[in-house]
């Protein structure tokens, strides 16, 4: 006989169906995506005691231990505990009881590249804003999708999530340190947008408007002439996604955001998510909302009440390109698209 | 070193002599600037005017060398117009550096080049040298790639007073009687400064006596790698103590060229157009014949002229900053084999 399971309430628990029947895949949240090792040891004690000794090292960096038998999971559960109370309580602030494993598992683990901490091109410390974020975003029954890189190389890819938040710096120019190499204009050409050039003087010239903030010019400068301002920057792009029926790649929504201004943005998403559903929270995929919603509704309810900082920028509108693999959905009757009355 | 004697002086205490020494001198120290560094969240530490003791950084290597304060990166040395010029403003106040030892040594290698060197005198580096006394900070902490025992760096004389950071107070050391009367409210206490004994690098520093092992040391395969791991960036010789490679422009205001201002600009063997002649020629276009000028120029050219030993102090800062963790040791090192091997007849084709 088959077990009687109810897979929705597993699911909002972190443990995703199997094709065997009764078996289960538990997904540990790492907001961030950087812990202590010590925790290894937990996810490996699940794998090896409730799954079948293997271990899978998930999409979005969560720990995941497949094969767990149904019956299993109050045990595990109470297993993991203190890696819920450890990660999401007292690493990210988080309110929530963690006597029963997760209680949701629409908000998706937050992804970050290991940034500022080590890469030598990061800009910001990705994973103290992705606890943050955690914070505002869970737990809560909202689906969405977030990353933080550390620079516009965006290893995280936040150009496939509903918003991909990306370190920025605006390097300060110092003149009398410069030399005039040349060494960031060369740098700034080949990795990056091209705005510097070096004038009659031998000192460097930025056309401010395109600078994508990656800060190579800063690290190509043997005087320290450029430097990051200790104030962060981000870009959120917004809206990517992958999927069976129009994947995309996100836009840029907001530039030049601080931090202070990025949370506040993202703490509207909930409340965002919420008058898009009527308060009915249903599995659907964060940037289905948007479309929903349409951007300038989208816009004007994430700006609710957000003091922005003086240098953000944001989108006065975006112009998605889908892949059609369902085709003609631009032409779709307008009633056979879900769209908020 | 001189006999001094130490005084204890607390933190207001110090920032009380700095006031006064304020009056009559300009006060330059290693500052640590927030987020100043290469990468993300790194502070740097530059040499700069400082009015406390707070803000002179004891614990840390500077990222940038003393040097900056007698021959700034970027510096006008007079203004021009058509049939006269007026000097760039000097110094008004005497001025007081604070410096380790290494620190300290590097400006006799700055003085033979500027005071020394063909016999003329750089007048505008000496206008500042003249005025110039030294403060010498101790180094309880030794920092990664410190060499300076193994170059006689270690020990200098040419301090007038001598600071040691104790934790919420500071020892300082009177070698120049014209300090003493700072100190006539407090009495001697029996403390020594010392600087360093002893690195826990040691380096065998190469010695080339002869052009002619210079010359063959310029054919050995040892340079080859830096083609491809040096990029030329030049950061190894904008930190260096004791490199003092500048260029000449003149900046022309409008449309007039005649009238506008000379400037003296740091510049780097390391990088590209540096050793352009006229007609645009470069004699060292690989960055390995870069990397190998700049090696030999300071084991041997320096020396062949003033016979004084190396161009350096082993202050380490050219291989902390190096972006592609080039060691300035090891090539060291690389080069006193390669000098047994020529010694000892071996042949590379
Ligand atoms: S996004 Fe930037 S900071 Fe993050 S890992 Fe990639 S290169 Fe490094
Ligand atoms: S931050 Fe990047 S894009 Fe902007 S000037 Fe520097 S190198 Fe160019
Ligand atoms: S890399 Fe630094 S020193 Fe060189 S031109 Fe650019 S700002 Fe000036
Ligand atoms: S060569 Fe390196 S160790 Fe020697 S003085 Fe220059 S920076 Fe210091
Ligand atoms: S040795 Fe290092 S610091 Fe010096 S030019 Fe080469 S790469 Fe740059």
């Amino acid at each position: 006989m088959v077990e009687d399971c109810n897979i929705k309430k597993l699911r909002n628990n972190c443990f995703r169906q199997s094709k065997v029947p009764g078996e289960f895949m538990l997904q540990l949240r790492v907001p961030g995506a950087l812990i202590d090792a010590k925790w290894l040891d937990v996810i490996k004690h699940v794998c090896q005691t409730w799954g079948d000794g293997t271990f899978h090292l998930g999409m979005r960096q969560t720990l995941n231990a497949p094969r767990i038998k149904a019956k299993d999971i109050p045990a595990v559960n109470e297993y993991i505990q203190p890696y819920l109370q450890a990660v999401e309580c007292d690493m990210c602030d988080v309110k929530m009881q963690t006597k029963d494993g997760y209680p949701y598992i629409a908000p998706r683990n937050i992804m970050a590249c290991i940034g500022g901490i080590h890469c030598i091109k990061g800009n910001v410390y990705t994973q103290r804003l992705a606890q943050k974020l955690e914070k505002l975003i869970y737990p809560n029954p909202y689906h969405i999708k977030i990353s933080v890189s550390g620079c516009p190389n965006d290893c995280g890819k936040g150009h496939f999530q509903d918003f991909g938040i990306i370190g920025c710096t605006k390097p300060i120019y110092t003149i009398d340190r410069c030399i005039g190499c040349g060494a960031c204009v060369r740098k700034c050409e080949s990795a990056a947008t091209r705005v510097l050039s070096l004038n009659d003087k031998n000192k460097v010239e930025k056309d401010p408007c395109c600078c994508v903030g990656c800060g190579e010019c800063v690290t190509a400068c043997p005087t320290g002439a450029w430097r990051r301002p200790a104030k962060d920057f981000y870009k959120i792009i917004l809206g990517g996604r992958t999927g069976k029926q129009y994947p995309r790649m996100g836009k840029m929504f907001a530039n030049w955001l601080t931090e202070e201004s990025v949370l506040s943005i993202m703490k509207n998403w909930p409340k965002f998510s919420e008058w898009v559903l009527g308060g009915k929270p249903i599995y659907i995929h964060g940037g289905h909302l948007i479309d929903r919603a349409g951007y300038q509704r989208f816009k004007d309810f994430m700006l609710d009440g957000v003091n922005l900082n003086p240098e953000a920028m944001i989108a006065e509108n975006i112009n998605w390109a889908e892949t059609e693999y369902r085709s003609n959905i631009h032409v779709k009757p307008l009633d056979k698209h879900l769209s908020v009355k | 070193m001189k006999h001094a004697q130490t005084y204890q002086l607390t933190v207001n205490e110090m920032n009380e002599f700095l006031e006064q020494l304020s009056k009559k001198y300009d006060i330059y120290a290693p500052v640590r600037i927030s987020c100043g560094g290469r990468y993300a969240k790194d502070d740097s530490i530059i040499y700069q005017p400082i009015n406390t003791y707070q803000e002179i950084e004891f614990h840390e290597r500077s990222t940038y060398p003393l040097k900056e304060v007698l021959t700034p990166i970027t510096q006008t040395l007079f203004y021009f117009t058509e049939d006269e010029f007026k000097e760039s403003k000097s110094p008004q106040k005497d001025v007081l550096i604070f410096g380790r030892a290494c620190d300290i040594n590097s400006i006799k290698i700055q003085d033979q080049i500027y005071l020394q060197n063909g016999g003329i005198e750089d007048y505008f580096y000496k206008r500042i040298r003249d005025k110039i006394k030294f403060i010498l900070m101790d180094c309880p902490e030794q920092f990664e790639g410190c060499f300076c025992c193994s170059v006689g760096a270690n020990k200098t004389d040419m301090q007038s007073l001598a600071v040691s950071d104790n934790n919420g107070s500071a020892y300082v050391g009177i070698y120049d009687s014209d300090f003493n009367n700072y100190f006539a409210k407090y009495s001697a206490v029996d403390h020594e400064i010392q600087t360093p004994l002893e690195n826990e690098l040691k380096v065998d520093y190469p010695v080339i006596d002869n052009l002619d092992l210079a010359n063959k040391l310029k054919e050995h395969p040892m340079w080859k790698e830096f083609d491809a791991r040096c990029i030329g960036c030049g950061s190894c010789t904008v930190s260096c103590s004791t490199c003092t490679c500048f260029e000449t422009t003149d900046i022309v205001y409008t449309q007039n060229a005649h009238i506008g201002e000379r400037r003296r600009t740091c510049s780097s063997c390391m990088v590209d157009g540096f050793d352009k002649v006229a007609g645009g020629q470069s004699f060292r276009k690989k960055t390995s014949e870069k990397y190998r000028y700049k090696i030999l120029h300071k084991v041997y050219g320096y020396n062949a002229r003033f016979h004084t030993g190396p161009m350096c102090v082993g202050c380490g800062r050219c291989s902390a900053r190096c972006p592609e963790l080039i060691s300035y040791p090891a090539t060291l090192n690389k080069l006193s084999q390669a000098i047994k091997e020529i010694k000892g007849g071996v042949q590379h084709d």
